[in-house]
């Protein structure tokens, strides 16, 4: 269970801050919603380790992540663009997942089945910029398989995508938070992709997370 | 359209005279120069100068990027300022830190050989690679905030990051930047004259100027400048094909991500090479400049008519190409088609291909065969080829802004009725004042270190304060030229400091 307790963060110059609790389950969808501007990035970076928060807690099963730096933290994180490198082909971008000075069999093989995975085996050897938006994100979640992180972080990752295609990669994040069991907290500002995987739902309103 | 009609004659006319007395000219005695290790020899140069300052101006943008202190945002000042620093005072510069009589040899005993190849590397080096880093740090701190989270949170290392995240952003601007500095060193003048050692290091400019001042070789100075014209041209038609330099040089945002220790350590180690390289220069110009020796400068009558000389002509060059490249620009803006454009923005980026010397030939050519007295020209030859050698930045800078106000404001503009002042007074003005403060600044200290075309036009009454420095380094008076140097250094500071500061409170005041 990752849970958030009074988790404080005031950006410099704002007269008000944030503090954030919640708390999200293995397997589940928790879905944060809020207008721009209301600090769903800010809650994001907080859990990711890119801002460090000025009080409250935040623990993964009871271990205590703030002390982690952002790369030693068990989170991998999905954004709405730039999710790949785009001069890298999309079996390397994969490779990105994998810890490093993998054997280059046990790379290729893990890569191979992770593009299987998210329903792309066809595309390895592509460049990141010859990639759709939809197939982008799907290669991204193919390095968080890769990744074994128990957390994921999504920052609007669907929003860049046509509805068809938003559906497809939507549900696609649904299976695979069931099968790995990963604590998917997803941010947005889309009524249909909360309402259509996500189990418990937040809002944020005047810098607090309340329960929908 | 006027106005780009006479940039444009004015380029046909200076190319006239030189090719008309190329064909004309018999020629005094056969000509003492070797055209083919001339353009060997400074292709080399050149080539090695632009290897270097890329490789030096990358490791700097790299420690920047990734270093957060006290007083960084004034150490990229100062890297930012090496565009506008006179090439003749860095070459003084680095004399007084690596010279025979220079600190290093004072406190070390060690005569490191500054004259030569060596030298000039170095101090084309120093120059360039500030200034490539200040661009390159620009791409760097451009790179999306998405971007670097996801490389974080991937825990890439230093060398991953390098290649992946830092690579991909800067890799574009190479080719423009090379070309540049390419064409910087290929047509360095101050420089090679100073430290070039002799004629086994020159470039075609000096030898232009050697032609004309000391061998009286009208016809080898003209065939000279028609071949640095033709290469200078292919560079320049090689960069355009590459991607644009940006003129904006982006945000510094707060550095999240630090790089581990041993990184950390190599960063610094390169940053205080690069201060030290580039600021030990300045500060001995400046220990050395305003020392005792300077009181004997400031009585000296010729000091001061240079002085006002130097500073009213960095003033006429900077307004009138303020006036031109916003004229140019705008008239730009206002057309139709990309045929049309390209017509009126072309001449102003002709000058690029016509370096500092040639042009100052061509204008003097040009007197001659109508009968004026160069040294009644002097004056206004001088303001005149300075701002047209400004003109191409002034054009690049103001146009894109204009372009883009044209492009997404020009309904509304028209909805408006708003008539050509309102325009210009409540619309681009506020806009774009911040970018004509920087064209401004770089005219004006463009002109204020020009040796080039004051070297031909120079006379005993007419000189400018690099003129009267290049004179008391010849004459070994090297107390009067270090204070000149610093003075120089001093104005050009000022004037790239706060003349952008004047021109954005101006558009403030008009917003």
């Amino acid at each position: 269970m990752l849970v958030l307790d009074q988790l404080a963060y005031r950006h410099p110059g704002q007269p008000t801050g944030y503090a954030f609790s919640l708390e999200a389950a293995p397997g589940e969808i928790t879905a944060v919603s809020g207008a721009s501007g209301s600090g769903k990035s800010t809650l994001l970076d907080l859990i990711a380790g890119f801002l460090a928060p000025s009080s409250g807690s935040l623990t993964l099963d009871g271990r205590d992540l703030l002390p982690l730096q952002p790369e030693e933290r068990p989170v991998s994180i999905l954004f709405q663009a730039d999710a790949l490198f785009e001069h890298l082909s999309a079996a390397s971008n994969v490779a990105l997942g994998l810890p490093r000075g993998t054997d280059k069999a046990e790379k290729d093989a893990a890569v191979t089945s992770a593009l299987a995975e998210v329903g792309l085996p066809e595309v390895g050897r592509q460049r990141g910029d010859t990639l759709s938006g939809g197939q982008k994100q799907r290669v991204a979640l193919a390095r968080t398989l890769l990744r074994k992180r128990p957390v994921l972080l999504l920052d609007e990752p669907f929003s860049a995508l046509d509805d068809a295609t938003r559906a497809a990669v939507r549900d696609l994040v649904l299976t695979l938070t069931k099968r790995e069991g990963w604590i998917t907290l997803l941010v947005s500002h889309h009524v249909d992709d909360i309402d259509a995987v996500a189990t418990r739902q937040y809002r944020i309103a005047e810098g607090r997370l309340l329960l929908s | 359209m006027v106005i780009g009609a006479a940039v444009a004659l004015l380029i046909v006319l200076v190319l006239w005279s030189i090719t008309a007395t190329a064909a004309t000219d018999p020629g005094t005695s056969p000509s003492r120069i070797d055209l083919p290790w001339l353009v060997l020899t400074t292709t080399i140069q050149a080539g090695l100068t632009m290897v270097l300052s890329l490789l030096v101006g990358t490791a700097l943008a790299w420690a920047l990027n990734r270093l957060r202190f006290p007083g960084r945002e004034l150490i990229v000042g100062l890297f930012a300022s090496a565009i506008v620093t006179p090439g003749i005072i860095i070459a003084f510069g680095l004399l007084a830190v690596w010279g025979r009589a220079g600190w290093v040899a004072e406190f070390t005993g060690v005569r490191i050989p500054i004259f030569g190849l060596g030298g000039i590397l170095f101090a084309h080096v120093i120059l360039d690679a500030s200034f490539a880093a200040r661009i390159l740090l620009a791409r760097l701190e451009s790179v999306p905030d998405f971007r670097l989270k996801t490389g974080q949170s991937l825990g890439l290392s230093a060398i991953q990051r390098f290649a992946l995240i830092d690579w991909p952003a800067i890799r574009p601007t190479l080719p423009g930047l090379g070309a540049i500095i390419f064409l910087l060193a290929f047509t360095s003048f101050p420089v090679v004259l100073l430290l070039g050692g002799g004629p086994a290091n020159q470039t075609l400019e000096v030898a232009i100027y050697s032609a004309v001042r000391l061998d009286f070789d009208l016809r080898g100075a003209v065939n000279l400048a028609l071949v640095q014209i033709a290469i200078c041209a292919g560079i320049i038609l090689l960069a355009s094909a590459a991607a644009p330099i940006p003129a904006n040089l982006g945000r510094s945002a707060p550095q999240r991500w630090r790089d581990g220790a041993w990184v950390q350590a190599l960063q610094e180690a390169v940053l205080v090479i690069g201060v030290l390289g580039f600021g030990l220069p300045l500060l001995a110009i400046l220990i050395d400049g305003l020392g005792p020796g300077l009181g004997s400068l400031l009585a000296q009558p010729g000091f001061w008519r240079s002085l006002w000389t130097s500073l009213a002509i960095a003033a006429a060059s900077a307004v009138l190409t303020l006036l031109i490249g916003l004229t140019l620009a705008a008239a730009r803006a206002a057309s139709p088609g990309r045929l049309v454009k390209t017509g009126i923005g072309a001449p102003a980026y002709a000058y690029l291909a016509v370096p500092t010397v040639v042009l100052s030939l061509g204008f003097f050519l040009l007197a001659r065969n109508a009968g004026i007295d160069p040294e009644l020209a002097a004056p206004f030859v001088v303001v005149l080829a300075n701002t047209l050698l400004a003109l191409p930045y002034a054009v690049s800078t103001l146009a894109p802004p204009l372009e883009a106000i044209a492009t997404r404001r020009g309904k509304l503009i028209r909805a408006l009725d708003l008539s050509g002042t309102q325009q210009f007074r409540s619309v681009e003005w506020p806009l774009i004042a911040g970018d004509a403060g920087v064209v401004t600044a770089l005219a004006f200290c463009f002109s204020l270190g020009d040796l080039g075309v004051i070297a031909l036009f120079g006379t005993q009454d007419f000189a400018t304060l690099p003129l009267l420095m290049s004179r008391a380094l010849g004459a070994y008076r090297s107390n009067d030229a270090a204070g000149i140097a610093a003075i120089m250094l001093l104005l050009t500071l000022a004037a790239f400091v706060l003349i952008p500061k004047l021109f954005q409170r101006l558009g403030h005041a008009r917003a």
